[in-house]
C-alpha cells in the first residue's frame, strides 16, 4: 500500500462523516459524524507523518484527540440540556433562533 | 501480500462501520458501528507503524468518548427513529454545495501531491516510523507549549461541561 491508499481512505471517511452531518436530524448522530471527520483527519495526519519521516503528524494527532475528547464532553453536556429544554433531540424541531 | 489483505479488510470494515453510523435507525447501533470503525482505524494505525497512536485511539476514543456517548444515550432513553425522508430542500442545496467544495479540495490535494515521491514501502511496513522515545522527546521539548495549552483546554472543557449540564 502506498501513501495514496491511506489518503483515499481518509477522504472517503471524511465524506461519509460530512454527508452524515448533513442528512441526519439526531443531535447525537451529528456529534458522531463530527467524530468520524476528526478521525479521518487523524488518519491523513498519520499517513503524512509516516511517509515524510516526521513525528509532528503523530503529535498533532494526540492534540486532535484531546480536543475531540473535550468537544465531546461539552457537546454531550449541551445535548443533555437541549433534551431537558425541548424533550427531543431532533435538530429540525429546535427553532428558537428562527424568530 | 498479507499486509495488503489486512489493509483492504480493515479499510472495508472501517467504511462499513462509518456508513452504519450515519444510516442506522437506532442511535445505540450507530455508536456500535462507530466502535467497529474506530477499532478498524486503530488496526490501520498499527499497519502504518504508528503503534502509539493506535494505543491512544483505543484508550481515548473507545475507552472514553464512546463510553460517554453510550452513557448519554442510556441516560436520555432515546426513542427516535433514523433518517427522515424526504429531506428538506435546503438540505439538498447545502449538501450539493458542500460536496462540490469537497470535490474541489480533493482535486487540489491530488494536483499538488501527484508526482511527489514518497518513500516506497517494500518491506518493513509494520516497523514503527517514530519510536515512543522520539515522540516523547519531541512532544516535551519542541511542542511543550501546545501540550500545556491543551491540558488547560481540557480542564476548562471539564468544568464547562459540568456547569452546562447542571440544572
Amino acid at each position: 500500500m502506498g501513501f495514496y491508499h491511506f489518503l483515499s481512505l481518509g477522504i472517503i471517511l471524511f465524506t461519509i462523516g460530512a454527508v452524515g452531518f448533513l442528512i441526519r436530524n439526531n443531535t447525537i448522530v451529528l456529534l458522531m459524524s463530527v467524530e468520524l471527520m476528526l478521525n479521518s483527519v487523524n488518519l491523513i495526519f498519520v499517513a503524512f507523518s509516516r511517509y515524510l519521516y516526521g513525528t509532528e503528524g503523530q503529535i498533532y494527532v494526540f492534540i486532535i484527540m484531546t480536543i475531540a475528547a473535550a468537544e465531546v464532553a461539552v457537546g454531550l453536556a449541551i445535548v443533555i440540556s437541549i433534551y431537558r429544554l425541548f424533550g427531543s433531540l431532533d435538530i429540525s424541531k429546535i427553532k428558537l433562533l428562527k424568530g | 501480500m498479507i499486509e495488503q489483505a489486512v489493509f483492504w479488510l480493515l479499510g472495508a470494515t472501517m467504511i462499513v462501520g462509518a456508513l452504519g453510523v450515519i444510516l442506522m435507525p437506532n442511535t445505540i447501533n450507530s455508536v456500535m458501528s462507530l466502535l467497529l470503525s474506530m477499532l478498524a482505524l486503530a488496526g490501520i494505525y498499527v499497519l502504518m507503524g504508528a503503534h502509539v497512536v493506535a494505543l491512544f485511539q483505543v484508550i481515548i476514543y473507545i475507552g472514553a468518548v464512546l463510553v460517554l456517548f453510550i452513557y448519554v444515550i442510556m441516560l436520555l432513553n432515546l426513542k427516535e427513529g433514523g433518517l427522515k425522508l424526504p429531506l428538506e430542500t435546503s438540505t439538498y442545496f447545502i449538501g450539493g454545495c458542500s460536496l462540490g467544495l469537497l470535490v474541489v479540495v480533493v482535486w487540489l490535494f491530488w494536483q499538488s501531491l501527484w508526482g511527489t515521491s514518497f518513500r516506497s514501502e517494500t518491506g518493513g511496513d509494520l516497523q514503527a516510523s517514530a519510536t515512543l522515545h522520539q515522540l516523547a522527546v519531541d512532544l516535551f521539548s519542541q511542542h511543550i507549549l501546545i501540550f500545556e495549552l491543551t491540558s488547560v483546554l481540557l480542564l476548562v472543557a471539564a468544568v464547562g461541561a459540568i456547569i452546562i449540564s447542571r440544572k
